[in-house]
């Protein structure tokens, strides 16, 4: 098959960093080709100067065998290259209609909008696509996250492009919705859009992808068919050494119950649930986005409050008013969005690890004492194994997997009894997330307990010991290690007998 | 699709009856009748035709200048140097009314030094990058100095330079009511059905996500200001033909009733919801609160506080019954 898109020794540079060197790319009609990497190894990089947004520093690119040099994204999508964000960027106060339709308006005699067009472009864009067209109307930020990415996406299809990136784009959506996207790539691919898509997941690579490559610190490391897609070998490319997997089996003894729900009802949200984490435990909870499983963590700790129903907390009663309650009891909670829950982006390393534990670190009338600051940012560092020069770096300069890993230990800093997790890994690359569960295993030993929400079933395979599954808003199933299964946790996830 | 069927029953609904929905685009109907009720009984002089022509043509210039800061809101950004802008440029229009210039001639210098001006903001802001309060304080604040300068302890004195933008009437309606109207018009077509439009909705949404589509940010925020200063040119000769003399700090009181138009009208503060034509709710809102309390023997003194607790209000308003951010699942 002819060539849609070739890049030849493409290389950029951000100051000393080397984000790209050299790589050389191969994109045919109707192919889909999935990129793999770690985080920082460049596929971002890689996407963006495909797609407009950085020129190369050197290399070339041709589009249907012409040179091709976007000056812009805008250029990018005229010549017929668009891209879905894994961060997804949108409108949340236009309509769906009108987040169609922005940047590429179709005009009138004598320049204005054409309304009537747009509408029916719009209609037949839906139908087409199989998506409720009531949801034109909304509010772009009315609509869950995972119709949002569908609209994205279905913006980018609507283009004529000749080739479509997308960046991890199931990291947000439930089983159905992963399906959907899937069918709507095989429909595209089929049309002859050659479609390139970056993810972290590999159970999707079969489904997904024709052929992969993985890069490595900005240089292409191997090229593979997808049938030859076998995990260990692509973790190998990826990481440069074999994965040494977390290792489950042969914790020690958990002790008595710390953290009890019994009964908890949220309307809307969840109801009658009820499960216990013991001292040593590490629990996980599993369920469709939407499940409630979040809205949980968050009444945990204490940010939304449960209507009826009560928990405890080490034997004793426990209804915190208040996130700052709920830490003053012992209560740690790791939010599932880094980047808007988590970090502060314009702060140290140093900062942001001590974020929670300021009064701890206080001396008289408030004054921050500096050196026992230092000294806990020291300790964690070293602990964690955090990759930082200084721990007045920032919190922007390190990678995804050691921002989360600095997150976390702005929440062990607070010393806690119980830490809920929401998502640890998710969009950190295999060789952190391995070390990630290494230390939560760890830490489980070291007494405390843990309940971890994950929508990675062999995240929770992993590491937990019983995994709550939550489905609509309701415990649908537990399962004590030995007990769970892939098959059987899904079953019970999506409600088939 | 299960789930997006669901959302959209859950969503609309929401939007239809949920409480939110009603405070935020029921609200400002209900107050403004509230309002004329109020003032029609407590004064029987308000609803004169005489006393309703004086609230339009005593609102015009702030009106003119809150249809062009609407966009500026819009876009995410605000301009307080809308009135001190509006003293300079009225000082230039009575000093060359005072030498006979032709009435074309100086609406054409009002509305190109407000242009002038406006590109100043549009630039520190677009290029410079300059946070727009911070920008257009300093500017405000360059603005009301340069007036004094000028003003050089004369006040100047001035007369309408058309009775289309002065006190004319016809069956006792004011015409300037006609050049209100049309600028709304203007900018509710430009901001609706012009792709320069959508930009700054799109920007006041998301600047960056709307550079990735191809929109051209920086141009867009520079010109909304340009438009605001042309605006402003425009406001200003309404404004000296109206109040008849400049003096060393006129136009200042203009600055935050504007404002209250905008953010009264319904137009987030935020940027990227809301209207032109929100505004001139905002705007009616506005001018007849302070045309109202004059009538009943409220001292003039008690009109800032009465805007400023109006603002104040309805930027609350706006925050809490903000929609579109919440259910991200």
């Amino acid at each position: 098959m002819a060539a849609v898109l070739t890049a030849r020794a493409v290389s950029k540079r951000f100051g000393a960093t080397r984000a790209l060197s050299e790589v050389d790319l191969r994109l045919a009609a109707g192919e889909r080709l999935a990129v793999l990497g770690e985080n920082g190894a460049g596929k971002s990089t890689l996407m963006k100067i495909l797609a407009g947004v950085y020129p190369p520093d050197s290399g070339a690119m041709t589009l249907d065998g012409r040179p091709y040099r976007p000056g812009s994204p805008a250029d990018a999508l005229a010549a017929g290259v668009s891209i879905v964000y894994q961060e997804p960027s949108f409108f949340a106060r236009l309509t769906v209609l009108e987040n169609l339709f922005v940047g590429r308006e179709p005009r009138a005699v004598g320049g204005g909008v054409h309304w009537r067009r747009m509408r029916s472009a719009a209609h037949d864009l839906f139908t087409t696509l199989e998506m409720p067209v009531d949801l034109l109307g909304l509010l772009m930020g009315e609509l869950s996250l995972a119709e949002q990415q569908l609209v994205l996406i279905a913006r980018a299809v609507d283009q004529d492009s000749k080739v479509l990136i997308l960046d991890e784009p199931t990291s947000i959506l439930t089983a159905r919705e992963t399906d959907r996207l899937f069918g709507l790539i095989d429909q595209l691919a089929r049309r002859g859009v050659a479609i390139l898509y970056i993810t972290h997941r590999f159970d999707e690579l079969k489904r997904v992808a024709d052929r992969f490559v993985v890069l490595k610190d900005g240089q292409l490391a191997g090229e593979l068919p997808a049938e030859n897609a076998d995990h260990d070998r692509i973790i190998e490319l990826m990481t440069g050494r074999a994965l040494e997997r977390a290792e489950p089996t042969g914790r020690g003894g958990v002790s008595a119950p710390v953290l009890e729900l019994d009964t908890l009802t949220a309307p809307g949200r969840y109801s009658d649930v009820s499960l216990t984490v013991g001292g040593g435990e590490i629990v996980g909870l599993y369920g469709l986005v939407g499940a409630g499983r979040t809205e949980l963590a968050l009444t945990v700790f204490g940010v939304l409050k449960p209507s009826r129903g009560r928990m405890r907390l080490g034997g004793r009663p426990y209804a915190p008013r208040s996130a700052r309650h709920a830490m003053a009891q012992g209560v740690a909670y790791l939010p599932e969005d880094r980047k808007t829950q988590g970090i502060f982006p314009s702060l140290s390393v140093g900062s942001n690890l001590t974020a929670a534990t300021l009064p701890r670190l206080t001396r008289r009338l408030g004054v921050l004492n500096t050196l026992k600051e230092d000294g806990l940012v020291g300790t964690w560092i070293r602990r964690l194994n955090i990759k930082v020069a200084s721990a007045t770096d920032d919190i922007l300069s390190l990678s995804g997997g050691h921002q989360q890993k600095v997150l976390l230990a702005r929440c062990l800093a607070t010393d806690p009894k119980v830490l809920v997790l929401d998502e640890p890994t998710r969009g950190i690359d295999v060789g952190t997330k391995a070390e990630l569960h290494r230390m939560i295993i760890d830490l489980a030993r070291g007494g405390l307990a843990v309940l971890v929400i994950s929508s990675e079933l062999p995240e929770l395979l992993a590491l937990a010991e019983r995994v709550y599954v939550l489905r609509e808003g309701a415990v649908a199933a537990e399962f004590t290690q030995g007990a769970i299964t892939e098959q059987a946790v899904l079953r019970a996830t999506l409600g088939a007998s | 699709m299960i789930n997006a069927v669901e959302s959209v029953e859950k969503s609309t609904t929401g939007r239809l009856v949920g409480r939110s929905g009603v405070l935020r685009h029921g609200l400002l109907p209900l107050l403004l009748a509230a309002e004329i009720v109020f003032f029609s009984l407590a004064s029987s002089t308000f609803l004169t035709t005489n006393n309703l022509s004086n609230v339009v043509i005593n609102s015009s210039d702030l009106a003119v200048i809150a249809a062009g800061l609407t966009l500026v809101v819009l876009l995410g950004g605000i301009d307080v140097s809308t009135g001190s802008m509006l003293g300079v440029i009225a000082w230039v229009v009575a000093t060359l009314s005072q030498h006979g210039t032709a009435p074309v001639l100086v609406i054409g210098a009002a509305v190109l030094a407000g242009a002038v001006l406006g590109s100043l903001n549009g630039g520190l802001i677009a290029f410079g990058r300059v946070s727009p309060i911070i920008a257009t304080l300093g500017t405000s604040a360059i603005f009301s100095t340069l007036l004094f300068l000028l003003w050089n302890s004369t006040d100047v004195f001035a007369a309408p330079v058309s009775p289309l933008l002065g006190t004319g009437r016809v069956g006792g309606w004011p015409l300037v009511g006609v050049v209100v109207l049309a600028m709304f018009a203007l900018l509710s077509y430009l901001s609706r059905q012009r792709a320069y439009g959508w930009h700054v909705y799109a920007i006041g949404n998301d600047r960056e996500a709307a550079r990735l589509l191809g929109v051209k940010t920086t141009r867009v925020v520079f010109v909304t200001y340009l438009v605001l200063g042309g605006c402003v040119g425009l406001a200003a000769v309404i404004y000296a033909g109206r109040v008849g003399v400049v003096q060393a700090s006129s136009g200042s009181e203009l600055t935050l009733s504007a404002v209250a138009a905008v953010v009264v009208g319904g137009t987030s503060i935020l940027g990227g919801e809301g209207s032109v034509l929100k505004t001139l709710g905002g705007l009616l809102f506005v001018a007849v609160l302070q045309n109202g309390v004059v009538l009943i023997g409220v001292p003039p003194l008690w009109n800032g506080v009465l805007v400023g607790v109006a603002v104040a209000l309805a930027v609350w308003l706006d925050i809490a019954t903000r929609r579109g951010k919440g259910r991200r699942r």
